[in-house]
């Protein structure tokens, strides 16, 4: 049985920023886990950066790639960053 | 000949000002002390003047030093007379030269109002009466000039009044020991407020030099400063800022070698740096030394800041977020992705800030938490870790040590360039066009090329042994280090890059 449609806000910074174009969207998905969330937006706006070099943070927390997702989450992907 | 001597002979300005004279300066300043027929009343008709001549001349060449420093001139001098001078004598002479008569004025003042005040030398005058008198030379300068070149001390009023600081928090800020590493978007705004604040002693670390890109955002510096040293340069402008302020300079990079030593001689490292091998080895020495850490970094737009309180239950190193080594150039650096100059000062500031407050023990500092501020926007978020995450720092002990063991003990070489060839390297120039030919490598048979060129072409044979060579040593370490990563065990930099003539030491 596939999982039941979501609604999620995910927010971008840095270079995913760049890459989405956007800074913020909100997207109708299946996806269960903040890693199949990744997976499918790094497809859709090729973010290039593998998930070990991210950190995913859901609602303004640091979680894991394998937490689960809920209708109304807010999902943040967040590159590292070095200049200065 | 020291700028700073004591002379028996009498003193002729016009030669004295020889010494200090130079084509590249705009003006000269300079001042004359001169024995006079009276004081205090008295007449006098002639005086004798004394030194500790060791202590005078150590104290004299530091007041020198201090005024080349403070006001940014090299040409400085100062002749103090000793034994017998009659009336119109002159007792000391000051001379200054610099681009603008602005700092030479100054400096010179400086000059003359420390060496007053600060020299071992007496004054015994001969009154017309026939009796004698030692003055003190500091003593003996008239009430009024005396209020009028005391020189105004840092004044702390405005910060003082708060409640967070006080004049206890105001003592903890001036025994406060802070290593600053780089001196750049982030540093500049670091620098400015700590010294601002009176923090005691400051340590600057930064192996660049001034260029012209940097200046849109690193607001201290000047346009006509391009090509020096940006330590130093950051030292000069500190100083002046806050005289009280206690600096130190390390003009070099932070390396595996050497951040040891300098981390442990302070309390709170301030990490401005750029790029990712430094900020993960401050982070590694600052847990294995048991010292706090405020981190900070830009992209474009945004930044972020984080700090580690080692021995803090939860406390959050560099790697509790990052757990291992990000090759740099994963993600952009100002000089590729570009940035406005406001967002490194901002994220600067809260650095600056964040570190005030630990030492002021203030409220509301950042916990184990990542702080992402987006100035196109203007929003900031507290990302918060969860405590299981930080803490015992096992883990992030475990990756430093693994990558320190692969990527670090033998990456750099000083090796003779001329043997390399011999040994079975494969010599790789890492430099523009422009920089081979003006110090062209000789006496090795090399290639020329990018790393990108050089990472393509690497991917035929993992196991080549390449020794890559730049003009500072900085660029092929960095090479060398990313390719090392990809997994060529036998790519090495030439340390301190090729300076042109012979290797051979």
């Amino acid at each position: 049985m596939p999982s039941p449609n979501k609604k999620i806000l995910v927010s971008y910074f840095a270079l995913f920023r760049e890459r989405a174009g956007r800074s913020e969207e909100t997207i109708q998905t299946h996806c269960e886990t903040t890693a199949d969330l990744y997976r499918e937006l790094s497809e859709r706006h090729a973010l290039k950066l593998a998930s070990d070099r991210v950190k995913v943070a859901l609602n303004a927390e640091f979680t894991t790639w394998n937490a689960r997702l809920r209708d109304g989450d807010h999902v943040v992907f967040i590159p590292p960053v070095a200049g200065g | 000949m020291s700028a700073f001597r004591l002379s028996v002979a009498p003193i002729v300005p016009q030669l004295e000002a020889r010494q200090v004279a130079g084509s590249d300066c705009g003006g000269f300043a300079s001042f004359e002390g001169w024995v006079r027929n009276h004081n205090d009343g008295r007449a006098s008709n002639r005086l004798e003047y004394e030194a500790f001549a060791e202590l005078a001349a150590t104290e004299g060449e530091k007041v020198l030093e201090e005024a080349r420093r403070k006001f940014g001139v090299d040409r400085v001098a100062c002749v103090h007379r000793v034994g017998a001078l009659e009336v119109g004598d002159v007792a000391v002479w000051v001379g200054v030269a610099a681009a603008h008569r602005a700092e030479a004025f100054a400096a010179c003042r400086y000059i003359i109002d420390e060496v007053k005040h600060r020299l071992p030398i007496w004054k015994k005058e001969h009154y017309q009466e026939g009796d004698t008198a030692w003055v003190n030379c500091e003593a003996d300068s008239d009430p009024v000039s005396a209020s009028e070149v005391a020189k105004p001390a840092s004044d702390y009023s405005r910060q003082t009044a708060l409640a967070e600081v006080g004049v206890l928090g105001q003592a903890r800020l001036r025994s406060a020991r802070v290593l600053v590493v780089g001196a750049g978007g982030l540093g500049v705004p670091v620098l400015s407020y700590l010294a601002g604040a009176g923090v005691g002693t400051i340590g600057i670390v930064d192996g660049d030099v001034l260029e012209a890109s940097n200046l849109h955002r690193q607001t201290i510096y000047s346009f006509a400063d391009v090509g020096k040293p940006k330590a130093e340069l950051a030292a000069r402008h500190i100083g002046r800022l806050n005289p009280e302020v206690q600096l130190e300079v390390h003009p070099m990079r932070l390396t595996p070698e050497s951040a040891r030593s300098l981390i442990e001689a302070y309390e709170i490292i301030v990490d401005c740096t750029d790029n990712f091998t430094t900020t993960f080895l401050i982070s590694d020495v600052a847990l294995e030394l048991d010292r706090i850490a405020v981190f900070a970094s830009v992209y474009q737009f945004e930044g972020q800041v984080q700090v580690f309180r080692p021995g803090q239950p939860d406390s959050l190193c560099y790697r509790c977020i990052w757990p291992t080594q990000i090759p740099d150039g994963t993600v952009g650096t100002c000089d590729l992705v570009g940035t406005l100059g406001p967002v490194p000062g901002i994220l600067g500031s809260i650095q600056a800030l964040e570190t005030l407050k630990i030492i002021l023990d203030a409220p509301g500092q950042l916990g184990a938490e990542l702080l992402l501020v987006d100035l196109m926007n203007y929003t900031q978020t507290r990302f918060l870790v969860p405590p299981e995450a930080s803490g015992q720092h096992k883990t992030c002990r475990a990756h430093a040590r693994a990558e320190v063991d692969v990527r670090f003990l033998d990456l750099e070489t000083t090796m003779a360039l001329e043997s390399a060839g011999d040994q079975g390297f494969d010599v790789v120039d890492l430099r523009t066009e422009s920089e081979a030919t003006a110090k062209p490598l000789h006496g090795v048979a090399h290639r020329r090329m990018s790393v990108e060129e050089l990472l393509l072409e690497a991917e035929q044979s993992q196991d080549r042994k390449i020794l890559l060579v730049c003009s500072r040593g900085v660029r092929s370490r960095q090479a060398a280090l990313r390719l090392r990563e990809l997994g060529f065990p036998a790519v090495y930099s030439l340390a301190g890059g090729w300076r042109g003539g012979s290797t051979a030491a």
